[in-house]
């Protein structure tokens, strides 16, 4: 952006007005997908807390059943209820109210906003639309998530919803993914590196591929045995590290050197974090099925890649950590770096869980355990909705014009979910390392389950816990987001700030 | 760098992948049949794998979510002790004297999703046909998994069955409950037709059929090399 210092004051009014004009022209269906992932994200970590509970006490939903029908519910609703709501249906419609409700609509939410702002283009046509795709999208999620709850699972991991599902979440993604791509080559510019919207590009890319390739695969194609497994697990590595990955590291090189006022501190760290992430990503998944049915070069491969991803993970934690050196004041703060900046931390220990369930020297331990759980909500909630949090708390005072609150409010959902996902990640791992220790112990050769089960416990017990924590949480961000919408913001011109002067409730012990 | 090379350069850095993982193994996939048992060299005749799946028992696996806390994959000895796990294969007696053999991707044919498993919560099912026992044993198992072990952490499949008044006679489907678990005097627990399905499937779990031309060791089981 070149300023001639003759006229900064003119300069900075039509800049200011521009940003004004491309706020307005995306926030309808920035903050309904906002809002609904909220709703979605609020359900799903309900759906979390019961899912580890019954993990733990599976009797506890009939006798709850039992006990409301005693206070006069009708009979044999609660026990329809009682049926359905088992483990192998409530941890399905968890993840997946978890994936598709919340983190596809929070990052596409993200993603149109980031590209209509770097790009500095209006979103000119398709807003309609995308207001439609958006509602048609939280539609078939409903019926999707309500299928499993009532017996209709594929199971299918992250692809239980029915059949009839995908090609209407495939159109509505289409929909916003479309515009974002034409503002995109619109914008582009060849001698400017612009990193994040690079990530935010190719996230609609490979989304749109890896979700066709899967779900034709597995959905359309008559019957793949044992392969369809291993796709269905490159499929959840794919969602993960080639959409989920991409958009949380583009929202982090967006914010990072905007709220710290340092440029991104090496391009070439970006582009080659970029480049070996793109090269490697679509090659890992298969591990998850080490030393099963299918072609061990596909799994050794996959395990390979899942190791060579510290490569990427490293460069870009690198790029970050060089970014934010002596500014971490900022993260103190501003909540929008405090979020990105602890989602940018979680992505380095998401590429080192990756890589601890790769190797077959570690992974023999930890497969088919709580691990893989603790992989995938390091990736899914400690690093990306952590970045996508951060982003909403910068977006949404944009575009409802008005600012946050309560400081109170801000500071507890970020406390909270950090340790709550922090107490699920560490706990997973280590239940997992536990379980995979019990199954691999020699002298267990001839027991039952017992030990497995008894010494889990204690693990799933605290995720229970922690997801109960982050349900709080996020009842509290989903209130504070509903305010902002409705325009009850605070009206001022200074942002919301964690430790400022307006703040003197706040107890001085997370500074 | 231009938008084409940039479009270009993704497409090529993911498609490699795509086609070497996804499209060329399904293609090849397809082509997978089922092949003939040499009578003299493996000792059995017939075809490997024997028998389709039993499709109607597993779509109730598949919708009750039963692969979220059961894998059906046994591993190779040197990723996990599966294979001499007692009873995870043929050999229910004493300490097996090889291992189950790990399964490969034709155990799987004909199954439209193989059920390989998200977590091994309960113990592994590939196998479960051989120690599967009895219906009605099974059936309990299902109703009232802790009518089985008290610590058991699997839910009750109440929904699978169905309590009825006694009337005349007690059917003979009706399951035998421990005292605890049973219903109240003059109702009998009797199995829904998905029940018995689900049963049927999982005791029709047989993935360790001896492969065509590899050993006929497997096949027969191991007599006991001291």
């Amino acid at each position: 952006m070149q300023t001639t210092p003759a006229t900064p004051d003119t300069e900075l009014q039509a800049d200011n007005l521009r940003r004004a004009a491309i706020d307005k022209s995306v926030k309808g269906p920035v903050l309904f997908l906002f809002i609904n992932g909220a709703f979605w994200l609020m359900l799903s970590t309900l759906l979390g807390v019961l899912s580890a509970v019954v993990l733990v006490e599976p009797a506890f939903i009939p006798n709850l059943a039992n006990f409301l029908a005693s206070w006069g519910a009708p009979r044999f609703l609660v026990d329809s209820a009682a049926e359905s709501l088992t483990y192998g249906r409530l941890q399905p419609a968890h993840i997946n109210a978890l994936v598709y409700g919340w983190g596809l609509q929070a990052a596409l939410g993200v993603m149109l906003w980031i590209m209509a702002r770097r790009s500095g283009q209006e979103l000119r046509t398709g807003k309609s639309l995308m207001l439609v795709a958006g509602v048609f999208w939280n539609i078939t999620i409903s019926f999707g998530i309500l299928a499993i709850l009532m017996g209709k699972s594929t199971s299918i991991e992250w692809l239980e919803m029915p059949k009839f599902v995908w090609p209407v979440l495939l159109g509505c993604f289409l929909c916003y993914a479309w515009p974002i791509a034409r503002m995109f080559g619109r914008a582009f510019r060849p001698e400017g590196f612009m990193v994040s919207t690079w990530y935010i590009l190719a996230a609609c890319f490979w989304f749109t591929w890896i979700f066709i390739t899967a779900n034709v695969a597995l959905h359309c194609l008559p019957g793949l045995g044992a392969l369809g497994a291993g796709i269905d697990a490159w499929y959840i590595h794919g969602v993960i590290l080639l959409f989920f990955v991409p958009v949380g590291v583009g929202a982090a090189y967006y914010f990072i050197p905007k709220i710290t006022g340092q440029p991104i501190a090496s391009a070439q760290l970006a582009s080659a974090g970029f480049w070996t992430l793109a090269v490697l990503g679509g090659w890992t998944g298969m591990q998850k099925y080490m030393g099963g049915p299918l072609p061990a070069w596909m799994t050794a491969v996959g395990a390979c890649t899942g190791v060579l991803l510290l490569v990427p993970v490293g460069l870009v934690g690198l790029n970050h950590h060089l970014t934010t050196l002596g500014k971490h004041s900022a993260v103190a703060t501003s909540p929008t770096l405090r979020f990105v900046f602890f989602g940018a931390l979680f992505y380095p220990v998401s590429g080192l869980i990756l890589a601890l369930n790769s190797t077959f020297w570690t992974g023999s331990a930890l497969q088919f355990t709580q691990s893989w759980y603790s992989f995938q909500m390091v990736s899914v909630y400690g690093f990306f909705s952590m970045c996508a949090f951060g982003a909403i708390y910068y977006i949404v005072p944009r575009l409802a014009g008005c600012e946050w609150l309560s400081v109170r409010l801000i500071r507890n959902h970020f406390w909270f979910s950090v340790y709550g996902v922090g107490t699920i990640v560490i706990m997973s791992l280590v239940a997992g390392w536990q379980q995979g220790s019990d199954l691999n112990d020699p002298a267990h050769w001839d027991q039952n389950f017992l030990n497995q089960v008894m010494n889990s416990r204690p693990y799933v017990v605290s995720r229970a816990v922690a997801w109960a924590l982050i349900s709080f949480s996020n009842f509290m961000f989903l209130i504070h987001l509903l305010l902002m919408v409705a325009g009850l913001g605070r009206r001022s011109s200074a942002p919301t700030l964690l430790h400022r002067e307006h703040d003197e409730h706040a107890s001085p012990v997370h500074a | 760098m231009n938008f084409r090379t940039f479009i270009l350069g993704l497409a090529a850095s993911f498609g490699l992948p795509w086609l070497c993982l996804i499209v060329i193994p399904a293609m090849k996939y397809q082509q997978l049949t089922p092949v003939a048992y040499d009578k003299e060299k493996d000792g059995v005749e017939g075809f490997y794998p024997p028998a389709p799946v039993n499709g109607q028992g597993q779509l109730v696996y598949i919708r009750e979510g039963c692969n979220q806390c059961h894998t059906q994959m046994i591993r190779p000895s040197q990723l996990g002790l599966d294979g001499w796990y007692k009873g995870w294969g043929q050999d229910q007696e004493g300490r097996p004297a090889t291992a189950v053999r790990p399964n490969v991707l034709r155990d799987y044919l004909g199954e439209k999703y193989a059920l390989l498993g998200v977590q091994r919560i309960g113990p592994d099912l590939a196998n479960f046909g051989w120690r599967a026992g009895d219906a009605n044993a099974l059936h309990a198992h299902l109703y009232a998994p802790r009518s089985v072990y008290d610590w058991s952490t699997m839910p009750a499949y109440t929904g699978l069955y169905k309590v009825q008044k006694i009337q005349g006679p007690a059917s003979e489907r009706a399951l035998k409950l421990p005292k605890k678990f049973a219903p109240r005097a003059g109702y009998e627990v009797v199995p829904t037709p998905e029940a018995e399905r689900l049963v049927e499937y999982l005791q029709s779990l047989k993935k360790d059929h001896p492969i065509p031309g590899q050993s006929a060791v497997a096949a027969t089981p191991a007599p006991a090399k001291k």
